[in-house]
């Protein structure tokens, strides 16, 4: 058949040669374009290196993202119940003084200001001493991570946070939460990789909105020191997220962080369970992720970026709040707050009881009660106060999950009374009828003054004076 | 002559048959390399993903993300009719094949805009969430397309100022590689491990 027509045979050559050769330049010009989705999304000024902690290096490829990062500076002034201000918790509450007596929170606790004053502020708490240990460094500044790698994640923890002062100079930043090279979101911190993979979960695996909330979670979350020779930092996170799972966790654990010096409860602590929180409430149930209200887009001209002044969204509503919610701005925040004040009511009748049953049961061992009697209510103080903290300790005054606080603080609440009841009764047993007469502790420098025979008497018994 | 024997080349004979055997072949390997790169099969999908195969959609897709629409629906669901299945498939062709000449020629716009049948779906699809918002509306807005929601609604979802550049570091998922991993590990030497 060629033979008869040869042309045949070169028309069937020449329209594949064309054939192949048109897919052949479609095949580049969909790689070229590819590889523009690549570069064209990100340009450096300059390339960012690995463990790059100084933010104003990031910035100079990145300036919007940092101009408004700096911004974390500025104190916009205090919200009604948060903010991003200065705000000293034991001059508000003094009663907070007696909740953490004998503890450092008890010296010295405030509200946490912008990202940029994190290194600042942690150099200059009253909490931090000569004994603190490096993990407390974790999550202050993108100089950690090359630390941890230098010297190993367990040698980091062992560490002693001061001879660190000089490497750790940059407030949390872009490489926190940032790769170097992607832009994408990582996880640069160890403890949350290692609670996920306790919980059978693989944190590599998560959407960009879950991640959103995730490089929060690094930090926003409550945590405990493994012991006091390793510091090793720990998420008790292996029975869940919320208290009572976390109460578990502790109690499997017979954990505690130190010995109430009034009323001898051996007690717990919870740190910004902010995540934990969040989790239980509406928003997370709707997918919103912590980005979406304190880090929302903004429009700069033609430009649109997301702001990275991390800050209360009650300072900024129009930009967060009212993408879903389209009131205007003041009934948001009147909505917002009355939520906030309902929740501050209950609070405060939380921590009145406590303080009380501390008092009470110190009164009581005065009164020659016996540890074997007090047992029973020690033990429902440590629950009662644990409960009162997972919500206290918490930023946004009960808004991230308003039922779920109100939930938790009535069951604090309600173990402060039945501790109250307990010790009232052993009192009584001792011969003290009348009911504890609270001491004038109206102001922190009266509450710090109540407290202070306390805490000297009790490290006088822990450490006995060596015999001569 | 059947179809069948058109399809299998049964009127050439001996090695030309072979040949164009070989030929087709080739152009169909090729033709499958072109779809796994360009991502095609992802169109058959409604993964907001695949709108973003040509980074150019990469600001609409991050204004979606970042507005009250993000968590409720994907692109398909306002920009894809949804009356039947053939209808749906039939408009996601023609669109596309309109994107992709376009994109391919590089003919794109600076400043995307909807074009007057593409409103129309988008109009019908408002309807088909909040037609009840709507219902006992004044004006018989779902008769008539003279005025449509998105001409008071401006900010929805995308924001009223969208170009090209308008979110320079948008942070959307990034393409997946053409390469395959068994592929990656052999170059970098992995498997030898």
């Amino acid at each position: 058949m060629n033979e008869k027509r040869p042309f045949f045979g070169w028309l069937i050559f020449v329209v594949c040669a064309l054939g192949m050769f048109a897919l052949g330049l479609l095949a580049a010009s969909i790689s070229e374009r590819r590889n523009e989705s690549v570069q064209a999304r990100l340009q450096f000024m300059e390339p960012i290196a690995d463990f790059e902690a100084d933010n104003a290096k990031w910035g100079r490829s990145f300036p919007r993202e940092y101009n408004s990062w700096e911004l974390t500076k500025t104190d916009n002034g205090n919200t009604r119940h948060g903010g991003s201000g200065f705000r000293d918790y034991l001059a508000e509450d003094p009663r907070i003084v007696i909740l953490f007596a004998g503890f450092a929170f008890g010296k010295d606790y405030n509200q946490a200001r912008g990202h940029y004053w994190a290194v600042h502020d942690v150099t200059t708490t009253k909490r931090v001493n000569d004994k603190t240990a490096a993990t407390c460094w974790t999550c202050k500044s993108p100089d950690v991570p090359r630390l941890m790698k230098r010297t190993g994640l367990a040698n980091f923890y062992k560490g002693k946070f001061m001879p660190l002062k000089d490497e750790v100079k940059n407030p949390i930043g872009c490489a926190d939460c940032h790769n170097n090279k992607t832009m994408a979101l990582q996880i640069s911190r160890p403890a949350l990789k290692e609670a996920f993979q306790r919980m059978g979960k693989d944190i590599g695996k998560v959407s960009h909105q879950e991640m959103r909330s995730l490089v929060c979670a690094q930090c926003h979350v409550t945590y405990y020191f493994k012991d006091k020779k390793t510091n090793y930092l720990v998420f008790p996170w292996d029975d869940g997220l919320g208290a009572e799972d976390i109460e578990k966790y502790f109690e499997r654990l017979d954990f505690s962080e130190w010995v109430h010096p009034i009323s001898g409860v051996r007690m717990l602590k919870t740190r910004h369970p902010d995540y934990e929180i969040y989790t239980k409430g509406i928003h997370a149930y709707r997918g919103v992720s912590c980005a979406d209200c304190h880090m929302p887009y903004k429009s700069e001209g033609g430009i649109k970026y997301t702001d990275h002044q991390v800050q209360s969204p009650l300072l900024n509503v129009a930009n967060s709040c009212q993408v879903c919610h389209r009131w205007s701005e003041k009934e948001i925040v009147s909505r917002v707050e009355s939520m906030q004040d309902k929740h501050k009511e209950i609070l405060s009748r939380a921590t009145e009881a406590i303080a009380r049953a501390h008092l009470e049961i110190g009164d009581a061992a005065k009164h020659g009660a016996t540890d074997q009697e007090l047992q029973r209510a020690r033990q429902t103080l440590r629950r009662a106060q644990f409960y009162w903290d997972y919500v206290a300790s918490n930023n946004g005054m009960g808004f991230h999950a308003p039922q779920e606080t109100a939930r938790v603080l009535d069951k604090a609440l309600n173990l402060a009374m039945e501790c109250r009841l307990e010790a009232n009764r052993i009192r009584a047993r001792h011969g003290v009828l009348e009911p504890l007469e609270m001491p004038d502790i109206s102001t922190k420098e009266k509450a710090l003054a109540f407290a202070k025979p306390y805490i000297d008497a009790a490290k006088a018994k822990e450490k006995p004076t060596p015999k001569p | 002559m059947t179809i069948g024997d058109l399809l299998l080349l049964r009127f050439l004979q001996g090695r030309l048959r072979t040949a164009c055997y070989a030929m087709g072949g080739m152009t169909f390997g090729l033709g499958c390399a072109v779809a796994a790169i360009s991502n095609a099969a992802s169109y058959l999908s409604d993964d907001p993903k695949a709108c973003i195969n040509c980074h150019i959609m990469n600001p609409e897709y991050a204004s979606w993300q970042h507005s009250s629409h993000g968590r409720v629906t994907v692109c398909n669901d306002c920009h894809v009719p949804h009356g039947n299945l053939a209808a749906k498939l039939f408009y996601k062709a023609k669109d596309g094949s309109r994107h992709s000449l376009l994109y391919t020629l590089r003919r794109e716009n600076q400043v995307i805009q909807a074009i007057p049948g593409s409103k129309k779906v988008i109009q019908q699809n408002c309807l088909r969430c909040h037609r009840n918002a709507v219902a006992g509306a004044v004006a018989p807005v779902h008769q008539s397309f003279e005025r449509s929601c998105t001409d008071c609604h401006r900010e929805v979802p995308h924001g009223r100022v969208h170009s090209l550049s308008s979110a320079p570091n948008a942070a959307v998922p990034p393409l997946s590689p053409v390469t395959p991993n068994w592929m990656k590990k052999l170059s970098s030497g992995e498997v030898d491990k």
